[in-house]
């Protein structure tokens, strides 16, 4: 072990610190054309006509690519791992969020490539909107997707669930039940360097894409699948990026590029505007999560259930696997040996939503924590005695059916409570991450071994 | 129009409504400011107009025409950093680099201005416009102080590394 | 198509060139106008560059303090103007954006697309500032609130004026996010000379307004009468409601402790 806790140097460090580290913007090459999106200016609806003829005949434009451009339009960023795809890299009949990409121009200049933007004749017949996930559900909500409102594909089941042991006899024998909705909200990753990316067309009929992706490979594989290529036509050059935070997971320069750079012949570039990238780059999903616990008025929890909605957006991309991670870890860092969840990705008519750290877990650990202080209130207990008694241990067994060998709940909420200067009694700064026994196995945990299932196969 | 830039004098030949930073990038191939917003809001493209301070998407070229214009890359070498660029490697105040530039730029011209230590409120109202979102501000806020007060140096000190891969083994590591 | 570039050596030519100001698009600091250049908003035939036609200063003339419409900002956060004035120019961006950033880009600044704008205003109106302007029909000069409230489109700024005495009390009380970049919740300064009040709010609506009813009665709840706040991304109509009053006695208390 020399790195950890060793003060090494930057590699990178020296090229940030006097200007000369090489981002995607930064790249030359010759005789490089611009590129410009035409966008969605609706939030919902449907493309009625669509005439690029007058834009490509503009003085210094040289490629424009629409859906019939493209070998394979609908392709679904996590289609190799088995969900579908849904979303057409370019709009044919529907728009179905504000900012969602039509065409897009290879043109001399910035200002040509906007000229010829906004010579492309095109028409809308304007449908409902819908923003509120909770009401994705509703019989009567404005239909966005060929799915309906819902994602469906987990196994047999149109949403992903998690059961363990018996919820009924949790809520029956509970002194208390404590419920709670949170509902987090949207947030763009923001990254400093906008989307950006350039495309050069090779002598030898390869691409070289220079990209700012936080996924090379995975990236790599979705332009691939567009373009209907092997993988080995493609160069991708990468791992200078402008921060990402999870946003630059999603491909979203790079097989426009691609497309236009093979059309026009030329290398291309795209570099979002600060505007593009607030209004038409994914966020942080927004949730709609609700819980209600039985708990004993000493402080045991009994039994959960949760009914989460995750906000797709649009199109689905990541979010079937968002959600699995949010459904593992809708327990928290707790053992809870009664539990149901059910849990939906509904589309709205919001740009799609990705990773943004610690996708999806984010989203329900905000929702656990503060529902834990709320049971603590409501029983009377110390919020800390709580989480420890309650705590994982060793042996303990996940909603997703883990058996834990070093969970570490109990030693960081006792290093967080000294460092905060909370004085816990005795009883619980002694306690560790050992097996439970005596009075910490009470009848109920002691049965819990074997009881989960995860149901739904799917991501 | 002419700038010197970074030494160097050069005719330019974009129209005169051209950002300053488009100029640089475009016309003249330097690229240490970077377009982060092009609306005068994140500090990324900010370079030394005769020595002052500016966001150059916000100025037009034939504003600043005859000027002299430092950028990072005129700032030092990476065989002789300026103390403030020792300060921000040293003290790991640049992580995906980005902000990097206009961070640097602002930072030396607050020192330049000051002719001495800098303290934390004098650093904040200098650089309070200039967005990071990877590092957070304690070790650029604590860069530039230590930069001021000459408190830089032992950037040898730190282990060399090749080019390319840092020179760390990990045994063990599932990486 | 580029623009036509005309870049005035004194404030004759600029005014000259100018004319009624028909198809002309005035660049001052820029730091409202190049960002919407940038983003293909605006489209000008032809571009007044002011830079280099002597219409930046603060110079003191008999009673009056004269203040060039290509005064930066930051030149009025320690300059010789009334503390008023400089109280609200420190609010405005930050360091490097008041460096480019005008008094007559500020005053001349239209509404903006997500914030109220020309934050400066009310410190202006509150202190009984004039401005002198050039455009159709010559030369004039008349009250900030004036200027605001008309059109202002055909009249290039050419100086602010402020009387050395205008305030012998003043009191200031604005709201704004805690960032550097942040425009004006609301901003209320008050100024009072010969036992006389001016009282102006900034940052509420597209332009600075005159708050004639509080003037005459000294009843913060009356600034409702004089300014209909608006939504926008900085904060909400009725969150401007709301603070409003509560701004306007703060600046009265203020101004009575001074
Ligand atoms: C990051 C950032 C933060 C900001 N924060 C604030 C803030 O907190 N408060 C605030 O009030 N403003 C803020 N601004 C806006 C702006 O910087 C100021 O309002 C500034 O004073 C505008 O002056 P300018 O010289 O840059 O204007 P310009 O961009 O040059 O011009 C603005 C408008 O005024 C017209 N104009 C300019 N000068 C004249 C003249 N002499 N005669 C006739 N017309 C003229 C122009 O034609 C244009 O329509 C901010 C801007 C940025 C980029
Ligand atoms: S690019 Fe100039 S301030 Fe962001
Ligand atoms: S280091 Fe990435 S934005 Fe500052």
């Amino acid at each position: 072990m020399k790195a950890v806790g060793a003060r090494l140097p930057r590699y990178d460090g020296v090229g940030h610190v006097t200007g000369r580290t090489r981002f995607v913007d930064d790249v030359r090459v010759g005789k490089t054309l611009w590129v410009k999106a035409l966008r969605s200016p609706h939030h919902h609806a449907a493309i009625t006509r669509l005439d690029v003829s007058k834009a490509a005949a503009m003085p210094g434009v040289h490629a424009i690519v629409t859906h019939e451009d493209i070998p394979r339009n609908v392709y679904g960023h996590l289609e190799a791992l088995g969900v579908p795809g849904d979303e057409p890299l370019l709009a044919a009949e529907d728009v179905r969020y504000l900012g969602q990409p039509i065409a897009a121009v290879a043109a001399e200049s910035e200002a040509a490539a906007q000229a010829a933007v906004e010579a492309i004749e095109v028409s809308y017949e304007e449908k409902p909107a819908l923003f509120d996930i909770r009401k994705a559900l509703d019989p009567d909500a404005p239909q966005i997707h060929h799915w309906g409102n819902v994602y469906p594909h987990y196994g047999s089941y149109n949403h992903r669930r998690v059961r363990k042991g018996n919820i009924d006899w949790a809520f029956e024998k509970a002194d208390v039940i404590v419920e709670g909705v949170y509902r987090p909200q949207a947030i763009e990753q923001l990254p400093l360097e906008t989307q950006v990316c350039t495309v050069v067309p090779e002598p030898d009929g390869r691409l070289t894409v220079y990209s700012c992706t936080q996924a090379m490979y995975f990236s790599m594989g979705v332009v691939a699948a567009h373009l209907q290529w092997p993988l080995n036509r493609l160069k991708f050059v990468g791992g200078t990026v402008g921060g990402g935070f999870g946003g630059k997971v999603d491909t979203a320069t790079d097989t426009i590029c691609c497309l236009l750079a093979l059309k026009a012949r030329r290398p291309v570039k795209w570099r979002w505007t600060r505007e593009e990238e607030m209004l038409c780059s994914s966020t942080r999903a927004p949730w709609h999560i609700e819980l209600a616990d039985a708990v004993t008025s000493d402080g045991w929890i009994l039994g959960r259930r949760t009914l989460t909605i995750h906000d797709a957006g649009a199109y689905a991309r990541f979010s079937p696997y968002g959600l699995t991670k949010h459904a593992f870890h809708h327990s928290g860092a707790y053992t809870i040996p009664n539990l149901r969840f059910d849990g939906f990705v509904a589309f709205t008519n919001r740009v799609p939503t990705t990773a943004m750290r610690g996708f999806g877990v984010t989203s329900v650990s905000f929702a656990v924590e503060t529902h834990l202080n709320r049971v603590a209130e409501a029983i009377g207990m110390d919020p800390w005695e709580l989480r420890l008694k309650n705590a994982n241990r060793v042996g303990d067994t996940t909603g997703n059916g883990v058996t834990l060998k070093d969970p570490s709940t109990v030693p960081v909420t006792l290093a967080a409570a000294e460092r905060v200067g909370i004085e816990l009694p005795a009883e619980y700064r002694a306690m560790t991450s050992d097996p439970r026994g005596g009075d910490l196995l009470p009848e109920h945990l002691a049965a819990q071994q074997n009881l989960s299932e995860l149901n739904g196969g799917g991501h | 129009m002419r700038l010197t830039v970074n030494g160097i004098e050069s005719e330019i030949s974009s129209p005169p409504l051209t950002p300053l930073l488009h100029v640089l990038r475009d016309e003249l191939d330097v690229t240490s400011p970077k377009a982060g917003c092009q609306q005068g809001g994140c500090g990324t493209c900010t370079v030394l107009v005769d020595g002052e301070p500016r966001r150059s998407c916000l100025t037009p070229v034939a504003a600043v025409d005859g000027a002299s214009i430092t950028t990072l890359e005129g700032v030092g070498e990476p065989e002789r950093l300026s103390p403030v660029q020792a300060a921000f490697y040293e003290k790991y105040a640049a992580q995906c680099g980005f902000c990097t530039p206009g961070m640097i730029m602002a930072a030396t011209a607050l020192i330049d201005r000051k002719g001495g230590p800098v303290e934390r409120d004098e650093v904040l109202e200098a650089l309070g416009g200039h967005y990071c979102r990877c590092t957070g501000y304690v070790k650029i806020v604590d860069a530039v102080m230590a930069a001021s007060r000459g408190e830089v140096g032992d950037v040898q000190d730190l282990p060399v590394s090749e080019a390319g891969e840092p020179s760390v083994e990990v045994h063990g590591s599932p990486a | 198509m580029a623009p036509q570039v005309l870049i005035p050596q004194s404030a004759d030519e600029a005014a000259t060139l100018y004319g009624d100001g028909e198809g002309i698009t005035v660049f001052a600091g820029g730091t409202i106008l190049m960002p919407e250049l940038a983003s293909g908003r605006i489209r000008p035939e032809r571009a007044l560059l002011l830079h280099a036609s002597g219409l930046s200063g603060i110079r003191s003339d008999g009673g009056v303090i004269r203040i060039g419409a290509m005064t930066p900002v930051a030149a009025l956060v320690d300059g010789p103007v009334p503390w008023l004035l400089s109280i609200y120019a420190t609010h405005v961006a930050d360091y490097e954006v008041r460096q480019s950033a005008t008094i007559g880009g500020n005053i001349c600044a239209p509404p903006g697309r997500e914030s109220q704008r020309g934050d400066l205003g009310a410190a202006l109106i509150a202190l009984g500032a004039r401005v002198r302007s050039a455009g159709k029909g010559g030369e004039r000069t008349e009250a900030v609130e004036d200027f605001l409230s008309g059109d202002r489109s055909g009249r290039l700024v050419l100086e602010i004026e402020i009387d050395v005495d205008a305030a012998r009390k003043s009191g200031a009380s604005g709201k704004r996010r805690k960032h550097a970049h942040s425009y004006a919740i609301a901003n209320v300064a008050i100024a009072e000379r010969d036992g006389e009040l001016r009282v102006a709010v900034a940052g509420v609506g597209p332009t600075a307004v005159r708050c004639r009813s509080v003037e005459a009665s000294r009843d913060p709840q009356d600034v409702l009468e004089d300014v209909d706040p608006v939504d926008d991304a900085v904060a909400t109509a009725e969150y401007r409601r709301q603070i409003l009053p509560l701004l306007v006695r703060e600046a009265l208390d203020r101004l009575e402790t001074e």
